[in-house]
C-alpha cells in the first residue's frame, strides 16, 4: 500500500464523481432532500384531508327551541360552519344525507326542573357518515359553550361566582398521536431510510468506478500506470465507502435538521405532533454504526461489480445486494425485536437495532461493542474475498459475463479451467 | 549489449467458453534497441494486442518472459509500468477530467517526483499545442484534441519506452499523420518505441525493423531493406502476404 499514491487515485475519483449528475444525484441530493420531502408531503397530506372536512358545512335542523333561549341559535350560527335548515322529515333526510343532525329540545321534568327553564336536548345523527358525526362534534361543541355561560349566569343569580363554580377543573391533552409517531418516525424509518441511504449513495460509484471504466476504457489506461493494482482498488473502495458514508451522514444531518426547523412551525393546532428530538448522545452512536455500514456495503458492492464490463452488467450484479440489504431490515422492525447478543451478531440487522435503541437513550455497550466487532469482522472478510478477486487476472479483462457467481464457481472453486 | 525490451518464449493462452484454448501469443522471441521504432505487423487476430498487453503488465504471461530496461514483467510489474508509457485503443481517458488535470494526474500516478510535475504539465501543454483547451473537460472535446491529450498523458512521466498499439484506428487521415509525425519525434528524442498495426503503408513509413507476425507467432523480423532483400518483393503488401499466404477462403 502506497497512500501517497491511494490519495492521488483517490482525489481522482471523488473529482470525476462530482462531476457526474447521477452520482451527485444520489449520493448527495436525494439524501439531503428525502426527509424535507417526506415531511412536506406528510405535511400536505393531513393538510389536504383537515381541509377536505374543513370546508364542509353542517347542515343541522333545530326543533323546539324554547323562547328563552333563543340566543342559543346566534351562537349555534355564530360558527359559520354551521348552517340552520328546516325539514320535513329529518330523521330521513339524515339517513339520505340531505340534512346532517337533528337537535331537539325537550322540557325537563324530572329533578334537574328545579333549575329554572333548563332543557335537555338530543341530537340525532348518522354516525357512518363523517360529514353527520362531525355535525354532531360541532353541535356539541355550541351546545356546550352556551350551557357553560348558561350555568355560569344562573349561578350568579344564586350568588355563586363563575370562579367559585369553576372550583373543580379537570383538564386533559392527548399526546398519543404526537408520541406514537415519533416512536414509528424515530424507531422505524430512521434506521431504514439510513441503510437506504448507504446504500444507495454506494451504489453508482461502485458501479461507475469499476464496470463504468471498463465500458468508457479507462480501466486499462489506469491498470498500465506505475501503481499496484492493490492501491487502485483501496483507493476506489475508499472512494465508494466515502459517497455512501457521506450519503448517510447528509441523510441524518438532513433528518435532525428537517424535525427541528421544518416541522416546528408547520404543526398547526390539530395536527398531530410529530416534534421529538434525537438525543444528542446517541449521534456518536449511529455514526460509527453508519461508518462501519458504509465500509461492508461499499466492499460487497465492489466486490459484485469487479467483473461487469458494463454499466448495465454492473446495475444487475449489485441490484440483489441493495435489496438484500433491505429485506431483513423491514422484516424485524416490529417493536417485539430485542437487542439481544444473538441479534447483535447479525450484520447490518444489529446495526440497525443499535442505532434504533441508541435514538431511544438506551445505551448497551456489550451489545454496541458485539456489533461493531461483527461489522469489523464483515469488512475484513470482504475484504479478503476481494484480494482473491484482485489476484486472478480475469479480473483486469473483466470476464465471465460480468458475473461473480459465475467468477467464484468456475475460478474460486475450480470447475473450470 | 542489453536490449531496452527483451521477449523471449513469450506465450498467453485464453481459455474461451465457446471456442475452448486459444493460443493468442505462441512462443514469440523478439528485443528492441534504444531510440528505434519497432513495428509489430499482423492482421486483426494476430496477437498483438496480448503481445503488448504482457509487455505493459496488464496479461500475465502463460510462459515465456519479457523484460523492460531489466524490470521482469511478472516479478517487477511496477517497475516496468514505471518505464512504460502505453497507448492503445482501449486506453481511453477520463472523460470529466480536464485536459490539464489528466495529464497532472498521470504523472503523479506513474511516479514522475512530486516536486516537476507542474513544470512537466506546462511543458506538455505546450509541447502537445493544447494550451487553448487545457482547461476544457476531456468529454468536450473533439477526437484529434483528445488524441493529443492521450498522447501527452502517454508520455507524461517522461518513460524510457513507449508502446502504440494501433494508435491511428479510427482517426481520419490528418490526425493519423499527426500522430506517426509525433511518434517520430519521439523516436528522435532518444525513446525507443513499439508500434503495432495492420496497415502496411503505415509500418513502411515509419518501423526501424518490422516484426510479422501471425496466428500467434513472428514469422520474420527485419529492416524493411532486408525483408525485401529476403523475399524478393519491393512492396510490404506482397511480402506480408509471402509470410502469411492467402488468407483461406
Ligand atoms: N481476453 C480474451 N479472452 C479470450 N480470447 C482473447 C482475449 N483477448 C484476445 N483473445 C483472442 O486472442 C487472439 C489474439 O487477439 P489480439 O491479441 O487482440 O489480436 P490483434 O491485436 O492482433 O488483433 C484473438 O483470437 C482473440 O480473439
Ligand atoms: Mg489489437
Amino acid at each position: 500500500m502506497n497512500w501517497k499514491d491511494i490519495r492521488v487515485l483517490y482525489v481522482r475519483e471523488v473529482v470525476s464523481a462530482m462531476r457526474e449528475r447521477t452520482i451527485v444525484t444520489n449520493s448527495i441530493l436525494i439524501p439531503l432532500l428525502l426527509y424535507p420531502l417526506l415531511i412536506w408531503l406528510m405535511y400536505t397530506g393531513f393538510s389536504f384531508v383537515s381541509g377536505q372536512n374543513e370546508e364542509l358545512t353542517s347542515r343541522v335542523m333545530l326543533k323546539n327551541l324554547p323562547a328563552f333561549h333563543d340566543a342559543l341559535r346566534s351562537t349555534i350560527q355564530s360558527e359559520g360552519s354551521i348552517v340552520i335548515v328546516a325539514a320535513a322529515d329529518p330523521a330521513a333526510d339524515i339517513r339520505t344525507g340531505s340534512l346532517d343532525a337533528l337537535i331537539e329540545f325537550v322540557p325537563v321534568n324530572d329533578g334537574a326542573s328545579t333549575l329554572e327553564n333548563n332543557f335537555r336536548a338530543r341530537i340525532t345523527y348518522d354516525e357512518s357518515r363523517d360529514r353527520s358525526d362531525q355535525a354532531r362534534g360541532r353541535l356539541i361543541e355550541s351546545v356546550s359553550k352556551y350551557r357553560q355561560d348558561f350555568i355560569e349566569r344562573q349561578a350568579l343569580r344564586f350568588g355563586v361566582s363563575g370562579a367559585e363554580l369553576q372550583g373543580f377543573l379537570l383538564e386533559s391533552e392527548n399526546v398519543s398521536s404526537g408520541r406514537q409517531m415519533g416512536q414509528f418516525v424515530l424507531g422505524l424509518l430512521i434506521p431504514i431510510l439510513l441503510i437506504v441511504m448507504l446504500s444507495v449513495g454506494g451504489f453508482y460509484p461502485a458501479i461507475d468506478s469499476t464496470a463504468g471504466e471498463r465500458e468508457n476504457s479507462t480501466w486499462e489506461t489506469i491498470m498500465s500506470t506505475a501503481t499496484s493494482r492493490s492501491n487502485v482498488m483501496m483507493a476506489k473502495y475508499l472512494y465508494v465507502a466515502t459517497m455512501s458514508f457521506v450519503a448517510g451522514l447528509l441523510n441524518l444531518v438532513a433528518m435532525i435538521f428537517s424535525m427541528s426547523s421544518l416541522l416546528g412551525p408547520l404543526t398547526r393546532p390539530g395536527m398531530p405532533n410529530f416534534t421529538f428530538r434525537i438525543p444528542m448522545e446517541s449521534v456518536p452512536v449511529i455514526v460509527a454504526g453508519a461508518a462501519f455500514l458504509s465500509l461492508f456495503i461499499a466492499a460487497g458492492m465492489m466486490i459484485l461489480a469487479s467483473f461487469a464490463r458494463t454499466y448495465k452488467e454492473g446495475q444487475s450484479m449489485i441490484a440483489p445486494f441493495h435489496i438484500a440489504l433491505m429485506l431483513p431490515v423491514l422484516f424485524l422492525q416490529g417493536p417485539g425485536i430485542q437487542f439481544t447478543p444473538g441479534l447483535a451478531m447479525i450484520p447490518v440487522l444489529n446495526v440497525v437495532v443499535m442505532i434504533r435503541e441508541a435514538i431511544q437513550g438506551v445505551y448497551r455497550w456489550p451489545l454496541i461493542g458485539i456489533t461493531l466487532a461483527v461489522e469489523l469482522l464483515c469488512i475484513l472478510g470482504a475484504l479478503r474475498v476481494a484480494t482473491m478477486v484482485l489476484r486472478h487476472e480475469d479480473f483486469v479483462m473483466g470476464t465471465y459475463s460480468g458475473s461473480f457467481g459465475r467468477f467464484a464457481r468456475e475460478r474460486l472453486l475450480g470447475r473450470k479451467p | 549489449m542489453s536490449y531496452p525490451v527483451l521477449v523471449r518464449g513469450l506465450t498467453k493462452t485464453f481459455y474461451d467458453e465457446s471456442r475452448g484454448e486459444i493460443r493468442a501469443v505462441d512462443g514469440i522471441d523478439f528485443e528492441c534497441g534504444e531510440g528505434e521504432i519497432f513495428g509489430l505487423l499482423g492482421a486483426n487476430g494476430a496477437g498483438k494486442t496480448t503481445t503488448l498487453r504482457m509487455l505493459s503488465t496488464i496479461l500475465t504471461p502463460t510462459s515465456g518472459s519479457a523484460a523492460i530496461l531489466n524490470h521482469d514483467v511478472v516479478r517487477d510489474p511496477e517497475g516496468v509500468r514505471k518505464h512504460l508509457g502505453f497507448y492503445s485503443a482501449g486506453t481511453a481517458l477520463y472523460p470529466r477530467l480536464t485536459a490539464r488535470e489528466t495529464i497532472e494526474f498521470f504523472a503523479r500516478i506513474n511516479q514522475y517526483p512530486s516536486s516537476r510535475v507542474p513544470e512537466r504539465v506546462r511543458y506538455l501543454v505546450d509541447r502537445f499545442g493544447i494550451s487553448k483547451y487545457a482547461d476544457v473537460r476531456v468529454e468536450k472535446l473533439s477526437t484529434g484534441m483528445k488524441q493529443k491529450v492521450s498522447l501527452a498523458r502517454t508520455v507524461a512521466h517522461d518513460p524510457p519506452i513507449i508502446i502504440f498499439d494501433e494508435p491511428t484506428v479510427g482517426l481520419d487521415v490528418l490526425n493519423a499523420l499527426e500522430a506517426q509525425q509525433t511518434i517520430k519525434e519521439l523516436r528522435d528524442e532518444g525513446k525507443t518505441i513499439i508500434f503495432s498495426t495492420h496497415i502496411m503503408s503505415e509500418a513502411e513509413r515509419l518501423c526501424d525493423r518490422i516484426a510479422i507476425i501471425h496466428g500467434g507467432r513472428i514469422l520474420d523480423c527485419d529492416t524493411l531493406a532486408g525483408l525485401r532483400e529476403k523475399t524478393g518483393k519491393h512492396y510490404l503488401e506482397d511480402i506480408f502476404v509471402q509470410y502469411a499466404g492467402r488468407p483461406a477462403e
